[in-house]
């Protein structure tokens, strides 16, 4: 019984010490986006708070605007921590291209609005007279 | 008249180009084999990335792009997405100058443009991405893949109409070692970190490579080049890039990557002299940097498990 609980004791330090080794050995690099943020003094602990928030405020939005939430976590995940916080400020307003279709429609309103205007049905424009 | 004389006049860069193009640059350029995707509705991003994508060797349908690009409640695509998207693709994507001399430049290298216009007014923009693939000076036009167009040819001051309303972005997408010709540092530096992300390493060191050949001085280059080398599984290049950085900057990053790359190849009296370095060097690292250094020095009162390799005097 006594050998035993000193085989298991013995053990035990054994990969006590062998996991302190392990964890010696696997320090990691600092990575290149923080000497990056570094260079642009952007090194606090603050900025790093608020990169994580500004990702998940972009990710909850992306859902609200209808993009599917996996799909939202990856497209998020690809962004550094720079793209996150700046699209956090304009994800409702900058410019969402969509293609010249559009433009079609607009066209399409402005004719029909100055037919209307000449048959007298609307007053749109201020140099229409109706025909009437 | 009058009016339309205002109009012209504010297409200022065509004007300047006109009267003075870059030295060299040729008359006419169309890259004829950037693929054309006809767009979806709405799908002017897919389609633009598509084809930019295309052209670097990456070949991508806009299905597959919609995915990563659409936001359906904004019903189109936002600018930082497209450049994460072509990313994600394996591509380098990078925003060039806001500046018709500079889209002509990429052009005439060979590299085919994303650029957002506003092909309306301010007051009712109609946001559009194109494909530029090439112009003609003496025409005076671009050339684009444009929506429906497979070849739109546009007046050169139209397009910078359109183009300025977008405040003149437009962005490349290479593949990994190829740099567009007028990206600024910063820029490109941005890009390539963003890009290391999520690349695969030894694409992610070959993006480096070129770039920091282009700015030997830089020292975030020279970071991610010894991290991607790193990253690859080449400790022996890291080591090198860390240790050139180091003495070219003396920050204590450059110094810390140094100290953890040489206790991993068991140079444990150069590993401790680099830790030593980063602790002293001015900057945010010191914590990390004395992690590194207790590490070292604790490896080295070990007894060895093996008869542990000396770089120094021979033991007797």
């Amino acid at each position: 019984m006594k050998r035993l609980r000193r085989g298991i004791a013995s053990l035990l330090v054994a990969s006590v010490a062998f996991t302190g080794f392990l964890h010696t050995a696997q320090a990691t690099l600092i990575g290149t986006e923080q000497v990056a943020q570094a260079s642009a003094n952007r090194t606090d602990d603050r900025s790093r708070i608020e990169a994580a928030l500004a990702r998940d405020d972009v990710r909850e939005r992306l859902q609200d605007f209808g993009v599917d939430p996996q799909q939202a976590r990856e497209r998020v995940a690809a962004l550094t921590d720079a793209e996150a916080a700046r699209l956090a400020g304009v994800l409702d307003d900058a410019p969402a291209a969509a293609g010249p279709g559009v433009l079609g429609a607009v066209l399409f309103v402005f004719v029909l609005l100055l037919v209307t205007d000449i048959l007298g049905l609307t007053k749109v424009f201020p140099f229409t007279r109706s025909v009437r | 008249m009058l009016l339309m004389a205002l109009l012209a006049g504010c297409a200022s860069q065509t004007r300047a180009l006109l009267e003075a193009p870059p030295a060299g640059l040729p008359q006419q350029v169309e890259l004829e084999r950037t693929p054309y995707f006809e767009q979806d509705d709405y799908q002017c991003g897919p389609a633009s990335l598509s084809m930019v994508l295309g052209a670097a060797g990456f070949d991508t349908r806009p299905e597959d792009l919609i995915g990563r690009v659409f936001v359906p409640g904004r019903q189109g695509s936002l600018q930082i997405e497209m450049i994460a998207a072509a990313r994600g693709q394996g591509a380098v994507a990078v925003p060039i100058p806001g500046h018709l001399d500079a889209l002509l430049k990429e052009l005439a290298a060979g590299h085919p443009v994303v650029v957002l216009q506003n092909l309306s007014l301010p007051i009712s923009p109609v946001w559009h991405y194109a494909v530029a693939i090439g112009y003609d000076l003496d025409r005076r036009e671009l050339l684009l893949r444009s929506g429906p167009e497979h070849r739109q040819r546009l007046a050169l001051s139209t397009f910078e109409h359109t183009w300025a309303r977008g405040e003149h972005w437009a962005f490349v997408a290479l593949a990994p070692g190829q740099l567009p010709v007028t990206a600024t540092e910063a820029e490109l530096t941005a890009a390539l970190v963003a890009f290391e992300r999520g690349a695969p390493p030894r694409e992610a060191h070959r993006a480096y490579e070129s770039a920091a050949a282009r700015w030997p001085d830089s020292y975030v280059l020279a970071i991610g080049l010894g991290n991607t080398a790193y990253a690859a599984g080449d400790r022996a290049s890291a080591a090198e890039a860390f240790r050139a950085a180091a003495l070219q900057h003396g920050d204590g990053a450059a110094w810390h990557n140094l100290a953890v790359v040489m206790r991993e190849l068991g140079r444990l009296d150069e590993a401790e002299q680099a830790a030593r370095q980063a602790v002293e060097a001015d900057g945010p690292w010191e914590a990390q940097a004395r992690a590194e250094l207790e590490r070292i020095r604790s490896l080295r009162k070990r007894p060895p498990a093996e008869p542990a390799e000396t770089t120094g005097a021979a033991r007797r």
